[in-house]
């Protein structure tokens, strides 16, 4: 709750103060200030909204195309699944980051298209990973014993297949989805262009390759680094995360 | 025979399939392009123009990069570079991971979560640290004598050696494609080595590295084509951060400026490179692996 007030009172746009420019850390500023005298603290709490809402709704988006995708592909098979399939190899075999700067291109460069896009763009990965796994299942015992008690194909793929026996995919999955946000938000806001931009903070564009400078920084290195383990540090604890749900799947 | 020509086959048919793309793109790109320029063709009509002037191998002008030239021929001249960092992060970070794979598979060992540690460091920062790192290397010897180095990077002004290797190796191996090359090729290793054959070349004595090497070949030509799309992304990235020339910041430079003919022309191409790419891997599997032959 102190958090949430903190963020909302803080005011992204006027909080230059050139009379504190580029300081060291101390009690008021807890990791110091940057080129303009922001504080750099309240800023990198503040970017944390520009990759964990959309990065939900990219996963939302992802979840939605390639479940039902995968899963109608791999329980009904023959053309069905050949279509389907089809339709994710080529949607695949244009490189994600492509799509995602042509999508931000068209539509504009807010973080709820970039969050859409990348769901769609990740879909197929999900799709292909949903769709191997159900072909093993379709035709084992136990899909089959469900079906000889008269249980319904919606309820024995969704609770016996999907529920019972691809959590742990689907959650490694949408686990790389947030990394591959996070990697593409800060990418985009930190070269310039697209993505968040000034005065909005991002992790990304704090870090601030896009004037090349350097020197910028040079009374307060934290205003560089801070953002640059944040990142660091997040995308190694999702890799973490999927390489211990990889290890408690084995 | 029937294997070969069905996998040929298959590879084939999804070069129409990223055809297909082409339509939800320019279905897209049209509300833009109606906007900007007033062109107000049927949808479909535009559809099928752009792919039979895509059969005759024209993919229209640049409107706002470089206004009236041909596409292809923008292309084709910074294409060169740009395919040479692909294919050089490709072989650097398969070659370089396979010798380390080599040696961990089915053991513990601190360079796997040293090399996962490392590689997660996505493309944009690495490149970035790494020239920062480079850049006061360079100066250091300036810096003896008195003099200060410039506040910007003055290794970004030419395209030096320096960059390009920054650059195959950032691309190669950051945004975790070592770690994950790796451990896709360690699986196929422990695979390979728990398998029968080898037990059996084990058990008359002879050497176990040339059946390892020849069975994995297929897996690892399947690797590097799945790899493909992650590096024509990333080599946009590389090159808009080190100031490369090349199509990776054409294509950036296209979807800033809007010039959609450009940026779905490149687009065409990166998806065209991929189904190449995965047909190269199929070719290879087949090449190799005599089972897939088929029988007749």
């Amino acid at each position: 709750m102190w958090l949430m007030s903190l963020l909302s009172s803080y005011d992204v746009a006027s909080d230059v103060n050139v009379a504190i420019i580029s300081q060291p850390p101390s009690p008021e500023h807890l990791l110091g200030t940057d080129k303009l005298g922001r504080d750099v603290a309240l800023r990198m709490l503040h970017a944390t909204q520009a990759f964990v809402g959309p990065g939900i709704l990219a996963a939302l988006v992802a979840l939605m195309i390639g479940l039902s995708t995968g899963a109608i592909a791999g329980w009904y098979g023959g053309h069905v699944a050949s279509g389907l399939r089809l339709m994710t190899t080529s949607l695949a075999s244009i490189p994600r980051f492509v799509l995602l700067l042509l999508a931000s291109s068209i539509y504009g460069r807010d973080l709820t298209t970039l969050g859409i896009a990348a769901g769609i763009a990740y879909s197929p990965t999900l799709s292909e990973a949903v769709y191997a796994r159900i072909v093993t299942f379709r035709d084992s015992g136990f899909v089959l014993a469900a079906k000889a008690h008269g249980l319904s194909s919606l309820r024995i793929l969704t609770y016996h297949i999907l529920w019972s026996n691809c959590k742990e995919l689907i959650w490694r999955n949408i686990l790389a989805l947030f990394g591959f946000f996070l990697l593409i938000e800060t990418t985009l806001s930190c070269i310039g262009g697209f993505g968040v931009q000034e005065p909005d903070p991002s992790w990304g564009n704090m870090i601030g390759i896009g004037d090349l400078q350097i020197g910028a920084n040079t009374g307060n290195p934290l205003a560089t680094w801070a953002p640059v383990l944040a990142i660091w540090l997040v995308l190694t604890a999702v890799a973490a995360a999927r390489g211990t749900s990889v290890e408690a799947n084995r | 025979m029937a294997v070969a020509v069905l996998l040929v086959q298959l590879a084939i048919a999804l070069a129409p399939g990223s055809a297909a793309d082409i339509v939800a793109n320019s279905e897209e790109l049209r509300d833009g392009l109606t906007e900007h320029w007033g062109l107000d063709d049927p949808f479909l009509t535009r559809y099928f123009r752009f792919i039979s002037e895509l059969t005759q191998g024209n993919l229209g002008e640049s409107l706002t990069y470089r206004a009236g030239e041909p596409v292809l021929s923008l292309v084709a001249r910074s294409a060169p570079s740009t395919m040479f960092l692909v294919f050089a992060a490709l072989i650097a970070s398969i070659s370089s991971t396979f010798c380390l794979a080599w040696l961990t598979a089915g053991k513990k060992s601190i360079s796997r979560t040293m090399l996962r540690t490392v590689s997660v460091m996505p493309v944009f920062l690495a490149a970035y640290l790494a020239m920062v790192v480079a850049d006061s290397w360079a100066f250091h010897n300036t810096l003896e004598v008195g003099i200060q180095p410039p506040e910007w990077f003055p290794l970004l002004l030419n395209d030096s050696s320096v960059k390009i290797t920054i650059a195959v190796i950032v691309l190669g191996l950051g945004s975790s494609a070592g770690s994950e090359i790796h451990s896709n090729i360690e699986t196929s290793i422990i695979e390979i080595r728990s398998s029968g054959y080898i037990d059996a070349a084990r058990a008359r004595g002879a050497r176990l590295w040339p059946h390892t090497l020849r069975n994995i070949a297929a897996p690892l030509a399947a690797l590097t084509a799945s790899r493909v799309p992650y590096f024509l992304g990333g080599v946009i990235v590389v090159e808009k951060v080190l100031h490369l020339n090349g199509v990776g910041s054409m294509l950036w430079e296209a979807c800033r400026m809007r010039d959609f003919p450009l940026a779905l022309g490149i687009t065409v191409l990166s998806a065209a490179v991929v189904c190449a790419a995965r047909l190269f891997a199929d070719l290879t599997r087949v090449l190799i692996d005599p089972r897939l032959r088929g029988t007749n």
